[in-house]
């Protein structure tokens, strides 16, 4: 939670201000956009939410089949918490055919409570003793074993990673024993156990759940994101790090997933110097360096000493004319090597077309996050100044426009290498075709790039020292450019997804989708520790099994329910700083609509 | 921990109906956490007539986690090592459970020779020879059995006997004779080696 502050601490202070009466307009629309937001899907899963976060889908499984939580536990996991695709094998195969596959034995005899085995005295199959029959337990399943050898089989599972299914132990039953007998029998013997059984199946939701993942910082933050239509985003974890939710990597849009990854192994490798090496040097025939031919005549003298022929690479004697060398013939013409080195020759100034736009917009991205300090510096002595300028919100959100769409540039240049060359897509277009989307393309990548350097050059305008006149006519130019950048990314994106990967035969490239208020921020789960609390009792099985189903909430908050008030108080004015923050995130993002207004 | 009062009821069950199953166990040593499985190959199949030897060591968890198995006796089977006797078997794997016992498992092996999964196999060079070459696969197997699971049919003594004669110590021949679990030939490699 610490990890909020920083530039984010900002924002909160530029939120404030706007809170001042100067411009009721925006602060209205700040309202109204902040409580759009909190329909945000995209939610932050806190190790204190991670419970809260399953209750939803848990409850629906419950209450649609009467099943008790463990039941709609077993299921869900089996089915990867997948909702929808539950209920679909409900309806196709029927209620039978869903139990057994995930190992559910709904026995309406056995009361849960009831767990003995009937007779006085028990022959148990496992250490085959006779125990009494309140050392031994009845799973669901109907086979009975004693207490001892279930703990015993439990803890070897626990220990083999395997909590989320844990099988009966008769041979060939399928049946998923009930996590409460679990909690229950391993917490006698071993209570650091049920609490990695706890953990284990609450992770559940995060490790088998393909719409909710770990955030990839490192060192890892402990949250995991969840997302709600569309696997194919890019999130931002409330530690701050962005990050595509498909791949987990940086985020790379209007890049595919795999596009990034060949482009990042490209860069990443020497291979391109290797064939800038095969293209321009030979090696010596005596010492082998590469040797690089810089000028003159064919005979070529390596470092070493050793004289040979550039056109062969043959070694050779000193004694030569302009024309030909003494005693040497290699006339002979050989096309295929020839080839190859033009091919080589011209896939490298390809990739070096590309990297150094890619690169340059990257740098320059990094340069302008210095700017953003100078700016906020700027800011601050304008506001201080005797003037009827207060609002410098339109510095912030022109900056944030030029972040987000330097960012779309810069990866733009990647998507068009693997687009527009014939490593992923040269079965897909003909030459002509390629050539027509390519200048398409192009001509927008050229017009976004000139309006973004433009908008990048006004903001750097020392408007402290400005005049109030020369502010407004500022203030102005960077409207204008955010809301042309703007437009020009939106009409970029819809290039690509129309006429560039929306027209695709073979294999589909997804490509996150633009933005204009950014990535977007995952929100809080909107919970507070007090509500939980109780909750987490209701729904975790009662009686003596509760014990251990408080623990690891417990274990999550050091303070422990005994300060659970104070607690609250934290989390409370978290959330609400969070919303703040968030309110004023979206603020400094306001869309062209709302800028055209002003 | 193993469970060692129910290996030794293990043991008893299994000396008691020996008869019927015609599967021994038997512990290498004091410990019982090292023991050696017999099994009669099964009748109508290549094995028939051989007595394999299949070495046992508990692990820790035992119940709990199954036994590790594998053939001390040489065999040609696809799911059988033919160089290590490493067994490929669901049940002494991931589908092993608590309620199976040593004899039960051995007698899923000797099952197992009698019904060959060359699909899964463990020796691919078998599995590809029982595929298409079924009758050499069948010699091979037969020859095997012959050759490796009959030679241990005779008399300890006798073999003992024969090692003495090429002129090794007794007691040493005794070792390990018992180490490769009385294999002659095995015992013979051993103690040239």
């Amino acid at each position: 939670m610490e990890d909020y502050g920083g530039s984010d601490d900002e924002y909160c202070y530029y939120d404030d201000d706007q809170e001042e009466p100067m411009d009721g307009i925006e602060n209205e629309d700040s309202d109204v956009l902040g409580s759009a937001r909190k329909d945000s899907t995209t939610k932050v899963i806190t190790k204190e939410s991670l419970f809260d976060a399953q209750r939803e889908d848990l409850r629906r499984v419950m209450e649609l089949l009467s099943l008790r939580e463990h039941h709609a536990r077993t299921l869900l996991i089996y089915y990867r918490w997948d909702v929808e695709k539950l209920l679909s094998v409900l309806v196709e195969k029927g209620k039978a055919y869903l139990y057994s596959n995930a190992g559910v034995m709904v026995d309406d005899n056995l009361s849960s409570n009831i767990r003995r085995c009937s007779s006085s005295s028990v022959s148990c199959e496992i250490c085959m003793e006779d125990v009494p029959a309140d050392n031994a337990t009845r799973m669901d399943c109907g086979h009975c074993f004693c207490n001892d050898c279930w703990t015993g089989h439990f803890i070897v599972k626990i220990n083999e990673g395997q909590s989320r299914r844990i099988r009966c132990m008769a041979h060939k039953c399928h049946a998923i024993c009930d996590e409460a007998v679990v909690r229950n029998l391993v917490s006698k013997r071993h209570p650091d156990l049920a609490e990695k059984f706890e953990r284990f199946l609450l992770e559940s939701y995060i490790e088998d759940n393909k719409m909710v993942k770990w955030c990839p910082s490192a060192p890892h933050c402990g949250n995991a994101i969840r997302v709600e239509e569309d696997e194919v985003c890019e999130v931002q974890c409330s530690c701050g790090l962005q990050f595509c939710f498909s791949c987990l990597s940086s985020t790379h849009s209007p890049c595919s997933c795999l596009m990034w990854e060949l482009w990042i192994k490209k860069c990443r490798d020497e291979s391109e110097t290797v064939n800038w090496i095969t293209v321009h040097t030979k090696p010596c025939p005596k010492c082998h360096k590469p040797v690089e031919k810089n000028g003159g005549c064919n005979l070529v003298a390596c470092v070493c000493g050793q004289a040979f022929c550039w056109l062969c690479g043959g070694a050779t004697g000193r004694d030569h004319t302009w024309s030909s060398i003494a005693g040497h013939s290699c006339g002979r013409y050989k096309e295929d090597a020839e080839k190859k080195t033009e091919r080589a020759k011209r896939d490298l100034y390809r990739y070096m077309h590309y990297h150094n736009r890619y690169k340059a917009h990257t740098d320059s991205f990094k340069l302008e996050n210095n700017l953003e300090e100078t700016i906020k510096g700027r800011v601050t002595i304008s506001e201080q100044r005797e003037s009827a300028l207060r609002d410098f919100s339109w510095v912030i959100n022109g900056l944030n426009r030029l972040f987000r769409s330097r960012r779309v540039l810069s990866y733009s240049y990647p998507f068009a290498f693997y687009m527009f060359g014939d490593e992923l897509f040269d079965e897909e277009m003909t030459k002509e075709e390629r050539e027509i989307k390519q200048n398409l393309f192009e001509d927008q990548q050229q017009q976004l790039e000139a309006n973004v350097e433009k908008l990048s050059k006004v903001l750097e305008e020392p408007f402290d020292q400005y005049s109030d006149d020369k502010i407004m006519e500022m203030r102005m130019q960077v409207i204008n450019l955010s809301v042309v950048t703007d437009n020009l990314c939106n009409k970029m994106y819809e290039c690509i997804e129309n006429d560039l990967l929306g027209s695709l035969q073979r294999g589909t490239h997804n490509i996150a989708p633009y933005k204009s208020k950014g990535i977007e921020k995952a929100s809080e789960l909107s919970t507070c520790w007090s509500n939980k609390a109780s909750d987490a009792s209701n729904y975790l099985p009662s009686d003596d099994i509760s014990s251990g189903g408080t623990t690891i909430l417990k274990r999550d908050r050091p303070s422990g329910s005994g300060s659970s008030s104070n607690d609250n108080i934290n989390e409370c004015s978290l959330s609400k700083r969070t919303r703040k923050e968030v309110s004023g995130f979206f603020d400094l993002n306001m869309p062209a609509e709302v800028i055209d207004r002003n | 921990m193993i469970d060692f009062a129910r290996v030794q009821k293990e043991l008893q069950e299994c000396t008691r109906d020996i008869e019927a199953s015609g599967i021994k166990v038997s512990p290498k040593s004091d410990s019982l956490a090292r023991l050696t499985g017999t099994i009669p190959g099964p009748i109508g199949t290549p094995y028939e007539g051989g007595s394999f030897q299949i070495d046992i060591s508990l692990p820790d968890g035992y119940p709990f986690e199954p036994p590790k198995m594998k053939f001390v006796t040489k065999v040609w089977h696809p799911n059988i090592s033919s160089q290590s006797g490493a067994i490929c078997l669901d049940i002494l794997k991931d589908q092993w459970s608590p309620a199976l016992t040593l004899k039960t498992a051995l007698l899923s092996v000797q099952a197992l020779l009698s019904s060959p999964e060359p699909d899964d196999p463990q020796d691919a060079v078998v599995a590809q020879q029982y595929l298409k070459e079924y009758q050499t696969f069948v010699g091979t197997a037969r020859y095997w059995t012959e050759t490796f699971a009959k030679a241990s049919s005779l008399g300890v003594e006798e073999k003992v006997q024969k090692l003495v004669e090429m002129g090794f110590p007794e007691a040493l021949v005794r070792s390990t004779l018992d180490a490769v679990g009385g294999d002659e030939n095995l015992a013979l490699e051993r103690l040239c080696s």
